[in-house]
């Protein structure tokens, strides 16, 4: 009889940083299911109830599937060469009257790596800007400039397998069962095995309940914490003094400056009890492998990458670094989110983190584009909104994010993006960021194109087809490709996506040494790979930092940008849920995890919700000096009174028309993890 | 019934390959892992003698698949849509696997879905000559070797050669036109004395017998379930691999671009899932992942489910084992039974 259609492909995960192998199963042309792969090395059979849904959110019946263009409030299909010429005709007036700058590019960090590469190229090349940038904007562009001042790369330091060679495992600030689940099963498995668990959080988080010792610190007092704990470290004299003389730099500075945090003051500070300060320094310095994990519990402030600096300290300061089963690693949050930091996303960085204003780097684009290179600075996300308001920014592309849902304040948002002139989306679905778009473009999906993703361990995987786009739908790189040439540049015509692969590799240091077919044996290779590490590099800075000497550098603690007071008396902070990714565009498509929670809760302590007569499932009004929004109570003791907690995945309660813009002063970081809000029941009919 | 002696797999698998679609467990570009998928070109070379794996996703779905359209609704009238099943083969089904679709046959018997399926395929059973990793079928009455009226037809590797015995009506039709010769009439009783052989071949299983003793008896506390249950991941990883596992819930989709016309589909669900058995006025009889925990081994281990399927819902493949992230697959958990009895 006939063969019948039915295969299983082997590619990686769309969801979170870890990037687990998945094998998509595909029956007359459709998604029907996913099996886990057993000898992936990061996944090794496991998957999380979001890879285990993944077939739903590659469901033809919501998706965009020919280019749409807006006319009078209207969505109106249209072929690919009309969208293209109003798009075309738009940006070159606004260069032509603004200059280049008033155009910009949000990239995705859901985007493989060709696509992340075509879109900062295009930025940099056809508009003839820096304005290009994506979500690590909101999520860890506090490690990519903290740890590169005081390591010089600000990636997770060792490799996933780590987890199983530590004595110790640190989580900071996030909650790897819930965003990373793989990851933090291994975690939960190796504890079991043996390995003491250390929590430092304000939540009572799933990995907090399991722990040894929960630190439930104040939010926003980690680096009070930090300093606290390397006082302690000091006092009693549990430095590597080896270490410390050996590869790093000014530790007098920080001796110094964390004298004036003595484990008194800084219980006082953060709520944590001297003696549970006292033996998390001990456990931390005296452990001979510590795994330190952290996510946006040290990132999302506007002391973000200060954060980072302090949790680098003390790495340095104890020599928890640079060796097997020990090191600082940033949870990624996003699929590629790595991948796109990489690839020169970014407005400050080419490809590679080759700095995007230094001669050389510049000459070196220049000649491999055949262009000139932008001089002037390039704007981050929040800078180009903020711009759009101020009227010096006219024209934007954004690829597959959603920032009225999941970037803070969202009336500003919303406000920046309606002041456009030409706001062109491409996108799977239309999400509330292509309700408001001039232009939508229709994007293949993850299991629609062939490509890479970088996980959370600098491991470069590759992504297969298992069908082919719905409708008119092309991948990123193709539609930047053909406007690219519509607008007069020729130097993105590529063939396919090993051809974009090829180029990017070439230009990129880190993955010089890489191509598909090496990306083919053993489930991908860890950056950096060139002619000194052909095989990839597992552990960074075993010999050295990437810098040459860690740098210590001093830091003080800040209060948030806003804290509570008689008119907002409460915190809040911003959470995600396990079955939930982002702006939930994929995620809610799945009627088993849509089933699983309400369109938005608040978390609140029983005891704040006994003051307010708020009982489980009372309807809310929360407002903060930016907006309100009304949702339900969960009332839960996971928090501590005072601080209450909504994730951001629900547009029916987005969190962040309440969230605070207020920002690091390094890296435009919003304070996404802390603002005053207050509560009002509302009356229900 | 008759056996016989087969000298070659590959005339047998070319014989139903005639007018059945075939399937086996085989492994992809880029990785070892074995997957169900068609096999146009013939068995490969695993059977025998070789060491025993599984394919960590079972056959399940060709009987009851991820998802599935159950009706049309185009704004007057319900439409069925029973599935139209090619016969197809599924070839190299190891014991416990077949254990599970004997006892999947019993809970889907008025289920004209799964039905319209069943009756198509034809199930191959291979008895297993070593233990598999993580497995424990002899524990639980699933394996190694084939249950009689589990399998249409039953392999049995004999040096060089096969022992064929034909275990249901539809077996023995399909391989009637072959013409085998008889096997040797002491194959069958020597059979029966290698399992015995085999299942000794097996890991120290006390663990197991332990934690389904104290499920039973019913001596683990709330708080020790409360424990484990931290270590839900609710991924559904477990009752999505079980190859016992039949809960589905359904959900509808409006047909894109048509006012008032949708199609209802099934989807296999988890007894882990917070909203499982959550109700529409917020009660939940199970809302915490102990209690959920502790339902799903239940539903694996006790005796009660012996009255109504005749065996365990556990077939002691392991596969749970294999892709529970928390640490609380059925390993896992027997040793943690054991230790903290």
């Amino acid at each position: 009889m006939s063969n019948p259609s039915k295969k299983v492909i082997n590619t990686i995960c769309p969801y979170c940083g870890v990037g687990c192998g998945i094998g998509l199963q595909v029956s007359d042309g459709t998604v029907t299911g996913v099996e886990p792969l057993p000898q992936h090395p990061v996944s090794q059979g496991m998957l999380c109830v979001k890879g285990w849904s993944s077939a739903f959110a590659l469901d033809p019946y919501d998706r965009i599937k020919t280019p749409l263009i807006k006319e009078n409030g209207h969505f109106r299909p249209a072929s690919w060469s009309e969208a293209y010429q109003l798009i075309v005709d738009s940006f070159q007036a606004i260069k032509q009257e603004h200059g280049p700058n008033a155009l910009g590019l949000i990239a995705c960090a859901r985007a493989t790596n060709e696509d992340c590469y075509a879109a900062q190229k295009f930025a940099r090349t056809v508009l003839g800007t820096h304005n290009i940038d994506h979500c690590a904007r909101i999520c860890h562009s506090p490690s990519v400039a903290g740890l590169r001042q005081t390591l010089g790369s600000g990636a997770m330091t060792n490799s996933i397998d780590d987890i199983e060679k530590a004595d110790l495992l640190v989580i900071f600030g996030c909650d790897p069962t819930e965003n990373h689940s793989v990851l933090g099963g291994r975690m939960i498995q190796a504890q079991q095995a043996g390995t003491k668990l250390l929590v430092v959080d304000p939540r009572k988080t799933r990995l907090a309940k399991l722990a040894d010792l929960h630190l439930q610190l104040n939010l926003g007092t980690n680096i009070a914490l930090i300093n606290g704990l390397i006082n302690i470290i000091f006092s009693n004299g549990w430095e590597d003094k080896t270490f410390i003389e050996e590869r790093c730099e000014n530790i007098d500075a920080l001796r110094k400056k964390v004298a004036g945090y003595p484990p008194k003051r800084v219980a006082e500070i953060t709520g944590v009890p001297v003696d549970q300060l006292h033996a998390a320094a001990k456990m931390y310095s005296q452990s001979e492998r510590t795994f330190l994990a952290y996510g946006m519990g040290i990132t999302q402030y506007t002391s973000g990458t200060n954060n980072v600096i302090a949790i680098s300290n003390l790495t340095l300061v104890t020599g928890q670094i640079g060796r097997e089963g020990t090191g600082i690693n940033p949870l990624r949050g996003q699929n590629n989110v790595q991948g796109a930091c990489d690839m020169g996303a970014l407005p400050n960085v080419f490809p590679g983190y080759q700095e995007a204003l230094d001669a050389t780097s510049q000459e070196k684009f220049g000649t491999a584009w055949k262009c000139e290179i932008p001089q002037q600075k390039g704007l981050t996300s929040l800078g180009m909104t903020s711009e759009a308001l101020n009227g010096r920014f006219q024209g934007m592309i954004i690829m597959g994010e959603d920032p009225v849902v999941t970037d803070p304040d969202q009336n500003h948002v919303l406000r920046a993006l309606e002041a456009l002139d030409m706001l062109v989306v491409v996108e799977l679905v239309m999400t509330e960021t292509a309700k408001v778009a001039d232009v939508i473009l229709p994007a293949a999906a993850f299991a629609e194109k062939d490509g890479t993703f970088t996980n959370c361990e600098r491991r470069v995987q590759r992504v297969r087809a298992a069908i082919p786009p719905p409708g008119d739908a092309k991948t990123d790189w193709q539609i930047l490709g053909e406007l690219a040439k519509l607008l007069g540049y020729d130097g993105m015509q590529w063939p396919n996506a090993e051809a974009v692969f090829d180029e990017l590799a070439q230009l990129t240091p880190l993955y010089q040494g890489m191509s598909y077919d090496k990306l083919e044996l053993d489930n991908g290779l860890q950056w950096p790979c060139n002619d000194a590490t052909p095989d990839g590099t597992k552990l960074l800075h075993s010999g050295q930092f990437s810098r040459g000497k860690g740098r210590l550098i001093p830091v003080d603690h800040t209060d948030p940008a806003e804290m509570p007071d008689s008119d907002y008396p409460l915190y809040l902070t911003t959470t995600r849920l396990h079955y939930h990714y982002g702006c939930g565009s994929m995620t809610r498509k799945s009627p088993l995890l849509e089933r699983e929670t309400p369109s938005g809760v608040l978390f609140i302590h029983p005891d704040d919700a006994r003051k307010l007569s708020i009982q489980a499932g009372t309807l809310l009004r929360i407002s903060s000096r930016r907006g309100e929004v009304e949702t339900r109570a969960v009332v839960t003791d996971d928090l501590p009174p005072g601080t209450v907690a909504m994730p951001y995945h629900f547009k029916e309660a987005p969190s962040n028309l309440l969230t605070n813009t207020a920002q690091d002063p390094v890296t435009k970081m919003p304070e996404l993890k802390a603002c005053a809000v207050k509560i009002e029941v509302v009356t229900e009919q | 019934m008759k056996s016989y002696l087969l000298d070659s797999l590959e005339n047998l698998f070319q014989h139903l390959a005639v007018s059945h679609k075939m399937f086996e467990p085989q492994s992809i570009p880029g990785s070892e892992d074995l997957h169900w998928l068609p096999s146009p070109k013939g068995p490969t070379s695993r059977y025998g003698t070789s060491k025993q794996v599984l394919p960590l996703a079972p056959a399940k779905g060709f009987l009851f698949p991820e998802r599935e359209l159950l009706f049309r609704f185009d704004g007057q009238t319900f439409i069925e849509t029973l599935p139209e099943v090619a016969p197809q083969v599924l070839f190299g089904l190891q014991s416990c696997d077949l254990c599970a679709i004997a006892y999947q046959d019993q809970f889907f018997r008025q289920d004209s879905y799964y039905l319209a399926r069943r009756k198509a395929t034809i199930l191959v059973g291979f008895d297993c000559l070593t233990p598999c990793d993580g497995g424990f079928c002899s524990t639980v009455d699933a394996g190694p070797f084939v249950r009689d009226g589990s399998a249409d037809l039953i392999l049995h590797p004999k040096g060089n050669e096969w022992l064929l015995i034909p275990a249901s009506e539809q077996g023995l039709n399909a391989i009637q036109t072959l013409n085998l010769p008889p096997a040797p009439a002491e194959w069958r009783a020597e059979r029966e004395q290698q399992q015995a052989e085999v299942a000794k071949m097996f890991p120290t299983d006390s663990h197991i017998r332990t934690g389904i003793e104290r499920i039973n008896q019913a001596t683990i506390s709330a708080e020790q379930w409360q424990r484990l249950g931290l270590q839900c991941l609710t991924c559904s990883g477990c009752t999505s691999l079980c190859p016992t596992c039949s809960c589905f819930t359904t959900f509808d989709t409006k047909t894109e671009g048509e006012s008032n016309t949708f199609v209802r589909e099934r989807c296999w669900d988890s007894c882990l899932y917070e909203a499982f058995q959550r109700e529409t006025s917020g009660h939940n009889p199970s809302k915490e992942a102990g209690e959920r925990l502790q339902r799903y081994w239940f539903h694996k281990f006790s005796d009660h489910y012996v009255d109504e399927f005749g065996r365990y819902g556990c077939i002691g493949c392991g596969r749970c084992e294999e892709t529970c992230p928390g640490g609380i697959g059925v390993h896992s958990i027997m040793r943690r039974l054991e230790k903290e009895s």
